[in-house]
Formats: C-alpha cells, sequence, structure tokens
C-alpha cells in the first residue's frame, strides 16, 4: 500500500518547532489572509503570468490555482477552499464571449451567481469574488486582486480587534 | 377544463382495468394493518388508498434508472413525488415514455417519526384533520404546491369535499375514459387553493453551527434525497471527506480537528448541488436520527437559488435546469 512514512522524531520536532515560534508564525498567519483563485488557465492565469514578467506585485496571499476554464470549478472546490481554511476565494475566467470553449464562462457566471446568492444567505457574501480578466489585462488582475485581498484583511483586522 | 367526478370505488376499479394488461404496474398507496404506505400494484389493486397521512419517503427515490421496457408504469403519487420524478427526467434518469404520473391533492402529512394515533386513515376525514398546520410537519405546513396539477393527470378535491380526476395530457386521457360517468364541467374553485411565497431565507454560520452540531455524519440525508441522484458521489474517497491514514495525515498537516469534520463541507456542497432541483419534500429531515432540521435549510436555500433565474423544480418538462443552460445577457450584477 501506498502509505506516506513519516518518523516519528520528525513529527514531534514539527510541534516542537510550532510551539516554540508558535507565537510569532500565528500572528503573521492572523493578521495577513489567504485567497484561494480559480483561475482559467486561457485568461487569467496567463494575465498573471504577464503581471509576473512585467514585475508587478500582488499579495503572496493569494494562491492562484490552474484550471483549463473556469466553468470547470464545481463550487464544491469553492466552498471547500473556504472552509479548510482559506479566508476568501475568486473564480476568474475569459470576459462573456471570450471564452476559448465557446460558452464556458457563460455556465460559470450562472454557476458562481447562484453560490453567492448562497453565500449571502449564509451571511458570508464577502467571501467569494468572481472576475472577469483577459490574457492582456495584466494591470487589472492585480488591482482586482488586491483590492480583494486588502478588504478581507481589514474586516479580518477588525474582528480580531473586536 | 373536463374532468370526472369520483364515487366511492372509482378509481379502485379503473386502476383493476388498467392493471388488467400483464405489463401494467401502478405505484401508489396501500391501507395495511398499521397504516398506509407504498406500494407497487401488479395484477390487482386491494385496500387502495388515495392518500396517505404519513410521509415515510419520497416514492421518486425508487424510479431512478427506471427505463421500463414495455411496461407502463402509472404513479398515484403526491404532487411532490410528481416533481421530483419531472426533474429526474430531466437529469436523464428515468425514461418518461412508458410512465403515467397523476398528482393527487395533498392536504399534507404526518412525520412517521412522531407515533401519532389520533391520525384517521379515512380519505374524507383526513382534510378535515390537516386543517390546522400545526398538524402536519414543518416541510407540509410550508410547502406552497399541495395542487396535484403536475404530470398527466390530476385528482384534486373541490370545496365540498368531491373527488375529480382531470386529464392534462394525451396520455391521462386513457386513464379518464376508465373510470365511469360522463366528464363533467370541473369546479373553478378548489379546496387546496395557491399559497403566498414565504420570505427570503436568512441565517449566519453560528446558527448552522447550532443546528449541525447534532449531525453524526450518516449520510442518510443524502441516500433519502429523490434528486441527489449521483451513483459516484463527490463525497466517496478521500478528497472531500478523509478516513483513515488520509485523515490522519491531514490533521498532522492541518491540527487538531472536531470529529465528525466535514459537516459544513458536506451539507453546503450538498445543499447546492441540489439547490436547482430540490422540491422541498423533506424526505432528508425524515431521515435524520438526530432531528436535524434540514428542510429549512435545504428548501431556504433552493427558493432563493431558484428564484434567481425564474425557475421552479419540477413545475414543467420544458424548464431545463438553470445550471445546464444560460442567456448571453444576464447577471451582470453576479461580477466584481
Amino acid at each position: 500500500m501506498n502509505v506516506p512514512v513519516t518518523p516519528q522524531v520528525e513529527r514531534t520536532s514539527h510541534v516542537l518547532r510550532l510551539q516554540e515560534g508558535g507565537n510569532m508564525a500565528e500572528e503573521t498567519k492572523n493578521k495577513n489572509p489567504e485567497i484561494v483563485g480559480f483561475a482559467c488557465s486561457f485568461c487569467t492565469f496567463k494575465a498573471s503570468e504577464m503581471a509576473g514578467s512585467l514585475r508587478m506585485k500582488y499579495p503572496e496571499g493569494v494562491k492562484l490555482i490552474q484550471v483549463p476554464c473556469s466553468s470547470r470549478v464545481d463550487p464544491a472546490f469553492v466552498i471547500k477552499a473556504i472552509f479548510e481554511g482559506a479566508d476568501g476565494a475568486f473564480v476568474a475566467g475569459c470576459h462573456p464571449g471570450d471564452c476559448h470553449f465557446i460558452k464556458g464562462n457563460y455556465f460559470t457566471r450562472r454557476k458562481i451567481a447562484a453560490l453567492k446568492e448562497m453565500f449571502d444567505a449564509f451571511s458570508m457574501k464577502e467571501k467569494l469574488k468572481l472576475f472577469w480578466v483577459s490574457a492582456a489585462e495584466a494591470r487589472r488582475f492585480v488591482e482586482k486582486v488586491t483590492d480583494m485581498y486588502n478588504e478581507i484583511k481589514e474586516r479580518k483586522n477588525e474582528r480580531e480587534k473586536a | 377544463m373536463k374532468g370526472k367526478k369520483l364515487k366511492p370505488g372509482h378509481i379502485e376499479n379503473a386502476l383493476n382495468q388498467f392493471l388488467k394488461e400483464e405489463q401494467h404496474l401502478v405505484l401508489g398507496f396501500q391501507k395495511g394493518e398499521n397504516g398506509v404506505s407504498h406500494q407497487i400494484f401488479k395484477g390487482s389493486i386491494d385496500h387502495y388508498s388515495l392518500l396517505n397521512p404519513t410521509f415515510g419517503a419520497n416514492a421518486a427515490l425508487y424510479l431512478r434508472r427506471l427505463f421500463s421496457k414495455g411496461s407502463q408504469v402509472m404513479l398515484m403519487l403526491r404532487p411532490c413525488e410528481i416533481r421530483a420524478y419531472v426533474e429526474l427526467h430531466k437529469l436523464t434518469q428515468i425514461e418518461r415514455e412508458d410512465i403515467i404520473a397523476v398528482s393527487i391533492d395533498c392536504p399534507g402529512t404526518v412525520s412517521s417519526k412522531e407515533k401519532k394515533d389520533d391520525v384517521p386513515t379515512e380519505v374524507d376525514q383526513l382534510t378535515e384533520y390537516f386543517k390546522n398546520p400545526d398538524s402536519m410537519r414543518w416541510a407540509c405546513s410550508v410547502c406552497s404546491e399541495k395542487r396535484g396539477v403536475l404530470g398527466d393527470a390530476g385528482i384534486r378535491i373541490d370545496k365540498a369535499g368531491n373527488f375529480w380526476i382531470i386529464p392534462y395530457t394525451e396520455k391521462g386521457e386513457p386513464l379518464l375514459s376508465l373510470v365511469e360517468g360522463e366528464p363533467e364541467e370541473v369546479p373553478a374553485e378548489m379546496l387546496m387553493g395557491e399559497t403566498k411565497k414565504a420570505e427570503k431565507f436568512q441565517v449566519d454560520m453560528a446558527t448552522f453551527d447550532k443546528d449541525f452540531e447534532k449531525c453524526i455524519m450518516c449520510m442518510n440525508c443524502r441516500d433519502m434525497c429523490p434528486v441527489c441522484y449521483c451513483i459516484d458521489c463527490v463525497f466517496h474517497g478521500d478528497e472531500y471527506l478523509p478516513k483513515g491514514d488520509a485523515l490522519l495525515n491531514k490533521i498532522f498537516r492541518t491540527g487538531s480537528t472536531k470529529m465528525p469534520q466535514g459537516k459544513e463541507l458536506f451539507h453546503l456542497i450538498r445543499m447546492y448541488h441540489v439547490s436547482q432541483t430540490c422540491v422541498g419534500c423533506g424526505a432528508c429531515e425524515e431521515a435524520c436520527p438526530q432531528g436535524i432540521p434540514l428542510t429549512k435549510y435545504f428548501k431556504g436555500i433552493s427558493e432563493r437559488l431558484q428564484g434567481m433565474f425564474a425557475y421552479m423544480s419540477g413545475r414543467s418538462f420544458d424548464e431545463p435546469i438553470p445550471y445546464i443552460t444560460f442567456l448571453e445577457d444576464e447577471l451582470k450584477e453576479a461580477e466584481d
């Protein structure tokens, strides 16, 4: 069977390390939110690569996941990301009408709009966003992502203070 | 609209004539010693009952993967069961050709979990008993579609308590011809009218956590849901709900976890997956051993999400399920 074997020693040391530096590590982790982004490989992911090559900076808490099309994103992925620790999630794809697969992002729009409505019913609307970013819009990508990051960070710090 | 007034014994005679053919079946209710239950009749009808005062399960569950070859099945069921059948047809789980669906006006039902001795089994007493919304289970008391106006034919109750059989499609006509009597004009007003819509569902995660505190993740709600039909559910395997080694590895990675873990994951993902097809029958709550108010969440969410696309689950065969279709110019407010 393919069971990953982790030596006992390493586990303990890992736990110890966490306890030693726990305070500092936790503080930075609390202040900096993590955002999971599902990016269409033909548009938004290309835009993020372009942002990289243009030396534009976007927050490092934003973790991008490349998907073949934004409609590949089952809302289950978004729900899983949020309930397993992410502070927010976004789904990003090509502008409506520009889909590489002709009509994929129209389905995305319906699915994510419905998911947003559901998040609204659970009073956590701010955790999910839907962006349209084409491959040429590196600046727009950085702006959108940074805005979302700052918004979530602000809300998180406020909650922490209260 | 033309229909026939049903006198006692008429419907039984008609169904018996229908069952004379070898390949014909009827799915309906039977009166037994310990109450009324679902029954598939073959050959002849005995102890037939039009209405069933206890909910039990949604009978559309038994129809999944029904591709009857040459046989004819007549469904004599509640509106919520016929609506689930319509949704399952749209999800290509049932072939419609060999099914005659007859929806029967439903005065309401009680939960099979509560042992209520005062519930009558006679059809005419039932409408009287369920006049009070508190006497039925919660899902039925908020049900907005108790009228038998779906499927190929309907059985309606008029204000005087008479039963009427009304065909809606060509497939319903033969059933009408089996019933004795001459077609008459049907009264315009029936006992069950249209009911008002409930207000928008709104909760927060704290309430959710409180309500689902008792959940033991037995997944009976998924198994008894008539429209939760995937053979290979996403919760099989270790991706969403890890077990054994996968679970321990995850805990080494992320830290202490309360067990059973993944309640929000399971219920929210399921809530989303059935959002457009949920008929609000309350079979999940009926199946829950812990008495969690599941209908409140599932019905509330599905009403909100169906409202976005002006869709109603099970209303018609011609409306496609919103997630598999689109309009080019819509939902501008959804993008950020």
